[in-house]
């Protein structure tokens, strides 16, 4: 066996994978310890985060790199029974309703949670009888992840598992998910939202065209979010707009130039001065977008 | 896999096909309508209504496994079910295995309603060994169309499955000779039925009710034998491609 820490719960080495002509994982190392808490995977669709955990899972062959889950190989039955997971655009068959599909798939696990519990920990029950077709986009969601919780798994995948879910839907399930982190369950979260990685994640890997940019506590990467962003329309070329005070970077999006700056008041002293002309402003807080630009450019894993 | 697993999933796939009425209703009904309408209600003899008899339980064993497997497959796989499955501790064997077993059961309704026309109705007189044997052999029909449906279900999406389990299905009906003896076919299209399951395993079906000699039996088995694991042979083919 290679010298693998037997602490780890997932170490990929060297990781690619292409599809076609496009490189969807581009040399992925990466390590989870044991009871390793919630963790995001961020990055925008398209990033490379399901195909990650779709390798992790067994359901996609890399094109070479090793991965190691649970000291095995991804899909043997030793794995199996110690994972759980919600995938992506995943829907269970219409014609049968909450409680038949968790005892169906409660039957596959040597050692299930009861469905009675699940049914009432996780609120089903209002829906328990009802056919899955019958259930609302919230609903379908709960029942998908209490079918991942089901195997008694320690280690949990959960693709994207609030994407079109409404806000109270959504913290509901938050709630739940730091309930099981609480339990010592790892948890890899993957998610387009930077505000659902601060608001969960201990940990957040940012995913980009396929590299993780970054890999860093929570806190570390709060920390490229500061300063704000000044959004407007300005007759200003990019090199001047670059030499304003306490500005970081400059973004072109249409007729409106982004401006990622430490200090907006300073750099909205120094803009105007240049140019009094501007319109359509607006100041925010930086995303996502600004994440990932800063990271690129800086190139440099933490 | 444990007996539990098993007999959960086969009870899941029955409460699926039995709560699809868009399903259950043209595979249960259609081949007693059309064999009622065929052996009772056109002028027929009572040997006429027996010789339906074995090919239209061909075509009731038909049905269920070719749009069962097909198009659920289809709807199940592109849904991220099956994917799911794989992620669990199950062979994804269990899954086809039961659905196998589900097939069988819907069938063996199917065909019990054409058994109690014929019976009671169409006046066909069968000795009981011969009912069984006939019935075996209709269930066993199931197979190698399961495999057919598999292919149909494993290779297209869910909108193109329908369209090609139609096709397939009342192809291999009627080019086969499920409905009407191919010896009244132009010759070109008798040699042609050679070439397709549903001919043989009416033929087999006649033989099994002495309505023909058993003189080809030997080489109707052998060619469904074939032709069953080249459809296996698809089936794990179009499986494999799809689950990268």
């Amino acid at each position: 066996m290679q010298n693998h820490n037997s602490n780890n719960l997932v170490q990929i080495t060297n990781l690619y994978k292409a599809f076609s002509n496009k490189i969807a994982l581009d040399n992925i190392n990466l390590t989870i310890p044991k009871k390793g808490g919630i963790i995001a995977l961020l990055g925008h669709n398209g990033a490379g985060k399901t195909t990650l955990i779709n390798c992790l899972l067994g359901l996609c062959r890399s094109d070479s790199g090793q991965i190691e889950i649970f000291n095995s190989k991804p899909s043997s039955q030793h794995v199996k029974t110690r994972i759980g997971a919600m995938l992506q655009d995943t829907d269970l068959p219409d014609l049968l309703t909450t409680r038949e599909h968790l005892t169906l798939f409660a039957s596959y696990y040597p050692n299930s949670r009861s469905v009675k519990e699940l049914i009432s920990s996780y609120e089903l029950s209002d829906f328990a009888d009802k056919l899955y077709k019958n259930l609302s986009g919230g609903q379908k969601r709960r029942v998908q992840m209490a079918i991942a919780l089901i195997g008694k798994g320690e280690l949990l995948f959960l693709d994207e598992p609030t994407n079109g879910l409404d806000s109270s839907a959504r913290r509901l399930l938050w709630t739940k998910v730091k309930q099981l982190a609480d339990k010592g369950k790892t948890i890899l979260l993957s998610t387009h939202y930077l505000e659902e990685a601060d608001a969960l994640a201990e940990r957040v890997i940012v995913l980009h065209q396929g590299k993780i940019i970054a890999d860093a506590p929570t806190p570390e990467i709060r920390k490229k979010l500061t300063g704000s962003i000044i959004r407007c329309i300005s007759r200003l070329n990019h090199s001047e707009l670059s030499s304003l005070a306490t500005v970081r970077s400059v973004q072109q999006s249409g007729r409106f130039v982004n401006l990622h700056c430490l200090n907006p008041v300073k750099a909205m002293h120094s803009l105007l001065a240049l140019d009094p002309g501007i319109s359509e402003l607006s100041i925010s807080k930086p995303g996502l977008e600004e994440v990932l630009e800063n990271l690129s450019k800086q190139q440099t894993v933490l | 896999m444990s007996s539990n697993t098993f007999m959960n999933e086969t009870g899941a796939e029955i409460l699926k096909s039995i709560r699809a009425p868009e399903f259950i209703l043209p595979t249960l009904l259609f081949p007693v309508v059309f064999y009622t309408m065929f052996a009772i209600v056109l002028p027929s003899t009572p040997k006429t209504a027996t010789y339906l008899l074995a090919s239209f339980g061909v075509f009731a064993a038909m049905g269920p496994a070719i749009f069962g497997f097909g198009v659920s497959v289809a709807n199940e796989r592109e849904r991220g079910w099956l994917s799911l499955k794989r992620i669990t501790p199950i062979s994804s064997y269990t899954y086809i295995a039961s659905k196998l077993l589900a097939t069988i059961i819907v069938t063996a309704f199917s065909l019990l309603l054409i058994y109690l026309i014929a019976g009671l109705a169409a006046d066909v007189s069968l000795s009981t060994r011969t009912w069984y044997f006939l019935l075996f052999f209709h269930l066993a029909c199931v197979i190698p169309f399961s495999f057919i449906g598999l292919s149909i279900g494993f290779y297209f999406s869910s909108n193109s499955a329908i369209a090609i389990a139609n096709i397939v299905f009342l192809g291999l009906a009627m080019l086969g000779g499920l409905w009407m003896p191919i010896s009244i076919f132009p010759s070109a299209l008798q040699t042609f039925a050679e070439f397709l399951p549903t001919f043989h395993l009416a033929e087999i079906a006649l033989i099994t009710i002495e309505l023909k000699d058993t003189e080809r039996l030997f080489q109707h088995s052998c060619i469904i034998f074939i032709m069953s694991i080249i459809f296996a042979l698809i089936a794990l083919v179009t499986w494999s491609k799809q689950r990268y």
